[in-house]
């Protein structure tokens, strides 16, 4: 029997008649397909909110490298899971503060780098600290050492780490993250004096099998590793920039571990499938309204006063981020040194006391306009901003920017109102460093200029006294909420799930530390 | 006046004759009856906000459901038609006249006037639309305007080249030649003789193009670049749709399906006229 093909009579009119009876077909509701767990074995399955960049610390972008870099890395001391900030000792046998500017330490004798590269020693801390700060090497990373100075080598694993001036962050940001990493200083000069997207030289307890861009990166067991056995044989990391997306592989048994959307929470607090489970951890992203100080029409405090008061960021935490996460009292998150327990200006509006301050102003027939990313929690909280302003009077017009126009706002001298973001590491002085004069016009957009918190973030970085560098960043964020040019709004929130068989090791903010993940 | 009622009325005649033109013809009369009175026939005022009963499923009282912000969809959706119309409508009809005009005048007037006006069509063809209407978008910012003039000056070409090519086949025609014989001026013999010749392939076009504009308005907006909140629009429906599938499906079909209809409705109609008002494809029917 021949079969032949024959040509179908597909016209543009055929064509449009069928695409419309497949497309009412597919409208009509589906069954859901059988979910299965992705736990096989011994493969941990987790979703990285983008790809992998590089593997040198020195230039890495940020979290989607230092999970992979923290995995395969060590550092002096690592952060500590759990719902606290702290650290652990990592390749570190002994850290102490000999003086503010003195950190001695003593490396473990077991820790060595692969491809031959040996044991590592102090000349390895030495090499993977001073080459950030190298203006050859010009890391963008180089800001997170701060008043680092350098490293004497006092034996073969023992050092001292030398500091120009007292530097707090060092154990918060510098040593534990992305900066702390150390690379082998033979394999890495080998190579040139650059790491690009392959490792030159890995010792932590997994190697880096495998990377297929913008698909995933494969991390195996370590046979070398000498310290705690890590739970995994394999950790696959799938880059997944969509959180829907991620949801619905979860879901689907394609993942073990993701992050989750705000407006995913209210359900997956009722249930997660698969017997998995949600973990609601805060964030140290924040997020408020700025006022630009040196724009003609915000030049009146009581005008700007009239503005905190009238918006209402409890209806804004409720619609536009799903009810599941906090108001904030400033750009410090709980849990951080001088974060404050409240603000002077209440998040739930205060209409009388608005409508009071804008009659006081004098101003009449305000008409201001609102810059926001063109992301839907952004215009969502840009339009409840526009709302609760004309229930006293003031006009908001919303300008929604892509990414690219948005980020150079800090030029912009017609900006007059804008709704902000920005990411956070674990110390308060990554979070003043915005605000600061020298900032103005660059990430300061408000252009908020005052003396008395310049100083007070120059000094509470060199603080050691964590009370009085409490003190310290509550007074500079008084400042900056009695200028005016403030409205906070919220942290945000880093909802996780996981399936069943894991224990995720997460930092207080919800990230990931792979190598402390375990069975259960 | 009664001859070109006439003219209309075999031309819908005919649409209706045809069952997808029918179809197209009633989606696109119901778009532009409920735009037209869309004040009047929405249940809820489409930008009052009711955060209590966010994200509502449909239900008697929200035949859609609700929004993010507490609005009814429903509502949203019927001024998204507005808006749509808004931007489609002075969009297209704008792009048609200036291209007719000029791809007339490229087509009867000297052979350096044509070279120009095609190299100025060639020119605008060369952006893509999309990338074009973001660069124009990120340097005068978003708004019902600016997508109008983007989307005008991304379709004039078409409609240029179209009317030119409509112009040099008509031009050594007898009856423009005797025209010319007896001393007509340009401008009458554009105006009184060609244009009735054009027009209509132009009108098929333009009605073929109107779901292109709709969808590049919905494209921008979806990219949150098109209107400006809190203004309705299908694009921006399907963008928080879209970022809120998981809670609530509603809003991407509110968004979604009058794309579609729209869509459908156009290009039915478009081709269904086509085939009506030239004659050889209405001897192939």
């Amino acid at each position: 029997m021949k079969l032949e093909w024959t040509k179908a009579p597909m016209g543009r009119r055929n064509f449009l008649k069928t695409a419309t009876a497949l497309g009412a077909s597919a409208a009509l509701p589906m069954g859901f397909a059988g979910q299965a767990m992705a736990s096989e074995g011994s493969t941990l399955r987790v979703r990285s909110y983008g790809d992998m960049s590089t593997m040198d610390p020195a230039h890495s972008n940020g979290v989607f490298d230092e999970e992979i870099h923290a995995s395969v890395y060590n550092k002096l001391i690592q952060y500590k899971p759990g719902s606290e900030w702290g650290w652990q000792l990592d390749a570190a046998s002994m850290i102490e503060q000999a003086d503010p500017t003195h950190i001695n330490f003593a490396l473990r004798d077991d820790i060595g780098f692969t491809n031959g590269h040996g044991a590592m020693t102090a000349e390895d801390v030495k090499f993977s600290f001073e080459r950030i700060i190298a203006d050859e090497t010009e890391s963008p990373n180089k800001p997170d050492m701060g008043s680092f100075s350098h490293v004497e080598v006092t034996g073969e694993r023992e050092g001292t780490i030398v500091l120009n001036e007292p530097f707090a962050p060092l154990w918060s940001i510098a040593l534990p993250y992305i900066t702390g990493n150390i690379v082998s200083k033979a394999a890495t000069e080998a190579a040139g004096g650059r790491i690009g997207t392959d490792p030159v030289a890995e010792s932590g307890p997994y190697l880096r099998a495998s990377w297929s861009p913008k698909e995933k990166t494969v991390l195996t067991r370590n046979p070398d590793w000498k310290g705690d056995a890590p739970a995994w044989d394999n950790i696959e990391i799938l880059p997944i920039d969509d959180e829907n997306t991620a949801e619905i592989a979860f879901e689907a048994g394609e993942l073990d571990f993701t992050r989750v959307s705000l407006g995913s929470v209210e359900r997956y607090r009722a249930g997660v499938p698969n017997g998995g489970t949600l973990l609601e951890n805060p964030s140290l992203f924040y997020v408020w309204l700025g006022m630009n100080l040196d724009h003609p029409k915000l030049q009146n405090p009581l005008l700007r006063q009239a503005i905190q008061h009238a918006i209402d960021v409890p209806s804004i935490l409720e619609a536009a981020y799903f009810g599941a996460v906090e108001p904030s009292t400033g750009i410090i998150a709980p849990g951080l040194a001088g974060h404050r327990e409240a603000g002077k200006v209440a998040p739930a509006a205060d209409f009388a006391r608005a409508a009071e301050l804008l009659a006081e102003s004098g101003e009449t027939n305000v008409t201001l306009t609102l810059d926001v990313l063109n992301k839907t929690t952004f215009t969502t909280t840009a339009q409840i901003i526009q709302a609760t302003l004309a229930g006293i009077g003031i006009t908001v017009e919303i300008n929604v920017l892509e990414s690219g126009a948005f980020w150079d706002s800090g030029n912009n001298e017609n900006l007059q109102l804008v709704l902000n973001r920005f990411s956070m590491t674990p110390d308060p002085t990554y979070a003043t460093a915005w605000f600061t004069t020298e900032q103005a016009g660059i990430w300061n957009w408000e252009n908020f200029r005052n003396a008395e918190f310049d100083q007070l973030h120059a000094d509470a970085a060199r603080e050691t006294d964590l009370a009085k560098r409490a003190e310290m960043y509550i007074r500079a964020q008084d400042l900056m909420e009695e200028s005016g040019a403030y409205r906070f709004i919220t942290h945000e929130a880093t909802p996780v799930v996981h399936s069943s068989g894991i224990i995720p090791a997460l930092r207080p903010d919800g990230l990931t530390l792979l190598r402390y993940f375990g069975k259960s | 006046m009664s001859k070109s009622r006439s003219e209309l009325s075999i031309i819908l005649r005919g649409v209706a004759k045809d069952p997808l033109g029918l179809i197209g013809l009633i989606i696109v009369g119901a778009i532009v009856i409920s735009a037209i009175f869309a004040a009047w026939i929405v249940p809820y005022d489409p930008i009052g906000m009711n955060i209590p009963d966010r994200m509502q499923g449909p239900s008697w009282s929200h035949w859609l459901g609700t929004d993010n912000l507490g609005r009814d969809t429903l509502s949203r959706v019927i001024m998204g038609g507005q808006v749509a119309l808004k931007v489609a409508l002075p969009a297209v009809f704008g792009a048609m006249a200036i291209g007719l005009t000029l791809g007339m005048i490229a087509g009867y007037g000297p052979r350096w006037l044509d070279n120009l006006l095609m190299l100025f069509f060639d020119t605008l063809r060369s952006f893509p639309t999309v990338m074009f209407a973001l660069a124009v978008v990120a340097l005068v910012g978003p708004s019902l305007q600016t997508v109008v003039l983007v989307v005008m000056a991304t379709s004039i070409p078409t409609y240029g080249r179209v009317a030119r090519t409509q112009t040099l086949t008509l031009r050594n025609s007898e009856f423009i030649l005797a025209e010319r014989a007896m001393g007509a001026s340009m401008v009458r013999i554009l105006g009184v003789h060609m244009l009735p010749n054009i027009i209509g392939v132009l009108g098929v076009l333009a009605a073929m193009d109107v779901p292109t504009v709709i969808a590049l308005e919905a494209g921008l907006s979806f990219l949150g670049l098109g209107v400006k909140p809190p203004t309705p629009s299908w694009g921006a429906l399907l963008k928080d749709g879209y970022a809120l599938i998981r809670q609530t499906p509603w809003l991407v079909v509110g968004g979604g399906l009058p794309i579609i209809l729209a869509t459908l409705g156009f290009t039915f109609l478009g081709e269904s006229l086509r085939d009506v008002v030239d004659p050889k494809l209405r001897k192939n029917r």
